[in-house]
């Protein structure tokens, strides 16, 4: 019965291999994280759009 | 709450009613009157009732009690100390020459809409177009204009819109974009195959001129102007009547008697008309003249809510009703035009029309003579509108001018040219500001058509249905970005620009004007000289074109424009039309389709304030569900808020269903304009009911054949008719005439108020509004002019369900008498600014306390939310601020702010302020001048987008200003006066003017 739920051997063998190498992969992240900028002195500006007024409009008042 | 329709009314209803739930009497209805608000709107708590017992011990120690004390203060002091939001403020080093921080600019400019035109007023703010009301220089608007063009000035801040030119999906730069299209078209004119060009209406005559250069330099270009929403039977019409596509214009101002067959001239899309309609229903006295309006019409529309006298008809029948009218005027001699024939309209009255009803409107019209018109809806059948067209040529009526106008491509020059497109018949594509795409009824077969064009183009601003079906996406500037020109009655009218372009855009013309010099004309270099040049040699002498756009017009002689309306009809036309009239009948349900009011075409679909602006009749919001009849319901055992299928020529939709009061059994009403499957706001909003149109111009857009069953399930509605209730109290009146000559104030008996207060005084001023709801039509615009100016924020479909919607002026719709045809009562409802304020005594922080002008006044940084003043508000117009509906706003959304009015952030209370803004603004100009404030020189947003001029304010210590005079009228009465919260709004009470049996016309006939 347990020959029957088992898995292909080829998988098994994947993940054999592919679970520790993720792991390593990820705890050598920890240990050496990748580099990282500087926070910026001051926080980005937003992102402003430009107000120009009209060429060749003439207003009624104001 | 469920709605089921009762098998006998109840023995006594309640004389007006806003709900099938209030009519019915259902318990539901009943508690929810008593409970005031929506259960969304009021959160579950504990309960405090008890206030002389111990507080309950639900297990909370003493302990917990102070920790929970201690941590909410040590919160406190970090929030406070939080640095966000602190900006740096930087003044104008460089201050443009026009702009002086803090002082509005404004503008004359003009828009439109399909073939209306729109001459506005742009009020700008440091550069930013904030505001819009109309022109009141233009003889025909006098400074009114539409709620959806008030609410353009927010798609100018759409973050949707397209920033820079794209091909082939990736952003590049116009000589790149340019390039692509001048080679596609220069391709084809050596090759001397097709271009397509399908953009919207032509009412620009500088448009006009730069199309005929296009044609003359690219002989091949095909031109199609398309109006997708208002359906094309008014078209087959006008060419069948006149023999030329035709602009008509409603004069209210000269009708005595109005007779709509389905025409829905009142829903705020004119405010020439609106204007008419106020003026003459603004009555001091019963002695003054009146007019009278009958409708005859399937769907109710909100002029239906006006009418005298409405009679609900299937629109199938309107053209056999309307030529038998013909007929009968005939025989009482009024002459019919030469050549008409209406021998196939059987005599007498029609079948479903009351015989006194009929006496008396063919006595009304023929009484009225020429100051009687015949309006019909843009979407009826053909033979409805040539009936119309009969009518008034047979009455010589003078309240209708009609003109010559460029004629537009219907559904079936549509399908030809899909079918063209099929056949690779055509070298390229543009599209300009048009999304057929989307609008186009057999969807399938037209995006199968547009894939055999080699080179598509779309010209837009926010990428659409048809932008995903071509190569090249040009974006196009905003209106307020843009020049132009119009032709309208009485004026020619300019387009100018209010703000730069605020991205890589270009107006199309410009993009037309590239192509033209690429294909080898000679032209100028912008649209901008294109159109002075144009208007140089066509001035008036002594008016330069710089006054031209000063003013946004130049007013021009108007009668030499105009077809005589007797002359120019082709009385041939008149008996295959009757014929055809005689012969149509709606088998199974009969579906009208109508622009939507929020959406119109689906142009407006990515407008927030729109689309939380309450439909005028059904009161929905954010959505476009199928309208019922109360009998059809009955019979299909239908609830509000079903899904329903919708069948019709293998187009299916599922919707929710709505019951609608006083439409016409065996029709069914949807709104177009919905289900877009792009923009950030539009996406997925309603059902899309463009393919259930037609593809027989003459009836596009009303459909027989419609079969509807129920599909299981329901949806919750955010719909606003059933919010804000004030309980069964005496809240609006209505007169008859006779009414209003001999008891205007009927049975209401005010009783003795007695107050332990003292009277306030009031120093300077003590600001008051009067609202005159016979010229109240309920078109809205109100509600979008307050929106605008107000920065009052959009919070979305499931709050708006939950009763937390954010107007500060709504419209309350009342209904009168019976389910089938009810009379209609629109009541504009905001704060009423008591002197004996009932929020004001409960707010524990003083956040909201009354003016020394008599203003009940906020401070939005005191309020800390306990909404006791929500509470205790008789008139139910405090709105609460649920959730943060502002703060993550960003650029370009908050450009469009009002920096005089506080943006409110979450936790607070808000409502309607008199505009003290503007209040302010005019008593500092007033001092700086060195004079007193005019009467009428302060308008509320409210009262200057009320294009029937029902709203007044002013200042009621001036015995001579306006609003006293009318506080003093036999109309007038308050709301809940009884309560003795003294008001500053005073209502002058509805008029409606029935026909009388006799004499004739009745005596308030003018």
């Amino acid at each position: 019965m347990a020959d029957e739920t088992r898995k292909p051997l080829l998988e098994r063998a994947a993940a054999l291999v592919a679970g520790p190498f993720l792991l390593g992969r990820e705890a050598l992240g920890l240990v050496f994280p990748p580099g990282r900028e500087a926070p910026p002195e001051t926080p980005p500006a937003p992102l402003r759009i430009p107000v120009t007024t009209p060429e060749h409009a003439i207003k009624r008042r104001g | 709450m469920k709605t089921r329709l009762p098998e006998h009314g109840p023995l006594e209803t309640p004389r007006f009613w806003r709900t099938l739930e209030e009519r019915i009497e259902t318990p539901e209805a009943q508690q929810a009157a008593h409970d005031e608000f929506l259960p969304g709107a009021v959160p579950a708590g504990p309960n405090y009732d008890d206030v002389h017992g111990l507080p309950p011990q639900s297990g909370v120690s003493r302990r917990d009690f102070l920790g929970l004390v201690s941590a909410a203060a040590a919160l406190a002091a970090t929030v406070a100390c939080d640095r966000m939001g602190q900006g740096t403020v930087v003044p104008y080093t460089k201050r443009p020459v026009e702009v002086i921080p803090g002082v509005a600019n404004y503008y004359a400019s003009a828009t439109h809409e399909g073939r209306r035109v729109y001459p506005v007023l742009v009020k700008t703010r440091e550069g930013r177009p904030i505001h819009l009301t109309g022109n009141d220089e233009h003889p025909g608007v006098k400074g009114k204009t539409s709620p959806r063009v008030m609410a353009d000035v927010l798609r100018l801040y759409d973050p949707d819109r397209l920033r820079a030119p794209k091909a082939e999906g990736r952003v590049v730069g116009w000589a790149e974009a340019e390039a692509k299209l001048h080679g596609a078209l220069k391709e084809a004119k050596a090759s001397g195959k097709p271009v397509l060009l399908v953009s919207g209406a032509v009412v620009s005559p500088s448009r006009k001129a730069l199309l005929a250069d296009f044609k003359a330099a690219l002989p091949t270009l095909e031109h199609l102007a398309v109006e997708p929403a208002t359906g094309d039977a008014a078209e087959v019409a006008a060419l069948a009547s006149y023999g030329q596509a035709v602009d008509l214009q409603p004069r209210l101002d000269k009708a005595k008697v109005i007779l709509s067959l389905g025409a829905d001239f009142l829903n705020g899309e004119d405010p020439e008309a609106l204007g008419a309609w106020g003026a003459k229903r603004r009555l001091k006295s019963a002695n003054e003249s009146i007019n009278r309006l009958w409708v005859l019409e399937g769907p109710l529309t909100l002029t239906g809510t006006n009418a005298d006298q409405r009679v609900p008809v299937s629109p199938s029948r309107l053209g056999a009703i309307a030529f038998a009218l013909a007929k009968e005027l005939s025989t009482k001699g009024i002459s019919l035009p030469a050549g008409s024939d209406l021998s196939g309209i059987p005599a007498g009255t029609p079948a479903g029309i009351p015989p006194a009803t009929w006496t008396s409107l063919v006595k009304d019209l023929q009484h009225a003579g020429r100051n009687a018109v015949v309006l019909c809806g843009a979407q009826m059948p053909a033979e409805a509108h040539q009936a119309a067209h009969l009518l008034n040529a047979m009455l010589g009526s003078e309240a209708v001018t009609v003109r010559a106008a460029e004629p537009l491509a219907t559904v079936k020059d549509l399908e030809a040219t899909a079918q063209k497109m099929a056949a690779g018949a055509y070298a390229a594509a543009i599209f300009w500001d048009v999304n057929p795409a989307y609008t186009f009824p057999r969807a399938a077969a037209w995006k199968d058509a547009v894939a055999k064009v080699p080179v598509r183009a779309w010209i837009g601003q926010v990428e659409d249905e048809t932008a995903a079906q071509c190569h090249l996406l040009l974006p196009e500037s905003h209106w307020l970005e843009s020049w132009g020109d119009f032709s309208t009655p009485g004026a020619a009218v300019l387009q100018q620009p209010a703000i730069g372009t605020l991205y890589d855009t270009r107006q199309g013309e410009d993009i037309l004007l590239g192509a033209l010099k690429a294909l080898g004309a000679n032209v100028p270099e912008s649209y901008h000289a294109y159109l002075q040049a144009r208007w140089k040699k066509e001035l008036p002498l002594g008016v330069t074109f710089e006054q031209a756009l000063h003013d946004g017009l130049v007013k021009v002689e108007e009668k030499a424009a105009y077809l005589s309306i007797r002359g120019a009809f082709k009385g041939a036309s008149v008996a295959p039309a009757a014929k055809r009239a005689a012969a149509s009948k709606a088998d199974g349900l009969e579906l009208v389709l109508f622009p939507g009011f929020a959406t119109h075409d689906g142009r407006h679909g990515n407008n927030s304030w729109l689309q939380e602006t309450p439909d005028p009749i059904t009161k929905m919001t954010w959505d476009n569900p199928v309208a019922v009849s109360v009998q059809d319901a009955k019979a299909l055992g239908l609830e509000e808020g079903d899904l329903v299928t919708l069948s019709l020529d293998g187009a299916t939709l599922r919707l929710p269903a709505v019951i609608q009061p006083g439409q016409a059994a065996g029709v069914l009403a949807l709104a177009l304009g919905y289900g877009r499957t792009t923009g950030g706001v539009a996406k997925g909003v309603g059902a899309n009911a463009f393919p259930l149109a037609g593809l027989d111009p003459a009836s596009a857009h009303v459909r027989a054949g419609a079969k509807l069953a129920k599909a299981g399930g329901r949806k919750e509605l955010s719909r606003t008719q059933s919010h804000h209730r004030m309980e069964g109290r005496d809240l609006v009146r209505s007169l008859t005439m006779d009414e209003f000559a001999h008891n205007p104030k009927g049975h209401h008996h005010m009783p003795e108020l007695v107050t332990l207060y003292e009277d306030q005084k009031f120093p300077d001023h003590k600001w008051g509004m009067v609202i005159d709801l016979a010229a109240c039509t309920g078109c809205s615009a109100c509600v979008v002019a307050c929106q605008s100016e107000n920065n009052v924020p959009v919070v979305g479909p499931e709050q708006v369900a939950r009763g937390r919607e954010m107007h500060w002026i709504r419209i309350d719709r009342y209904y009168e008498g019976e389910l089938e045809n009810p009379k209609v009562v629109h009541q504009p409802m905001l704060c009423q600014h008591c002197d004996n304020a009932p929020c004001e005594n409960v707010c524990p922080v003083n956040a909201t306390n009354h003016s020394s002008e008599g203003l009940n006044q906020m401070a939005y940084n005191r309020c800390v939310g306990t909404r006791y003043c929500a509470n205790n508000c008789p008139y139910k117009v405090r709105r609460f601020n649920f959730l943060e509906y502002t703060a993550y706003k960003t650029e370009p959304e908050t450009l469009a702010y009002n920096p005089e009015v506080t943006v409110r952030p979450r936790g607070v209370m808000e409502k309607c302020s008199f505009c003290v803004q503007r209040i302010n603004d005019v008593k500092i100009r007033a001092k700086g001048e060195g004079r007193a404030i005019l009467d009428g020189e302060i308008t509320t947003a409210c009262m200057a987008g009320c294009p029937s001029d029902a709203i007044v304010f002013g200042d009621l210590k001036d015995p001579k200003s306006k609003v006293s005079q009318l506080v003093a009228a036999s109309r007038a009465y308050k709301v809940l006066e009884e309560l003795g919260v003294k008001p500053a709004i005073t209502y002058l009470a509805d008029l409606k003017n029935p026909a009388v049996e006799a004499p004739v016309g009745g005596h308030h006939e003018a």
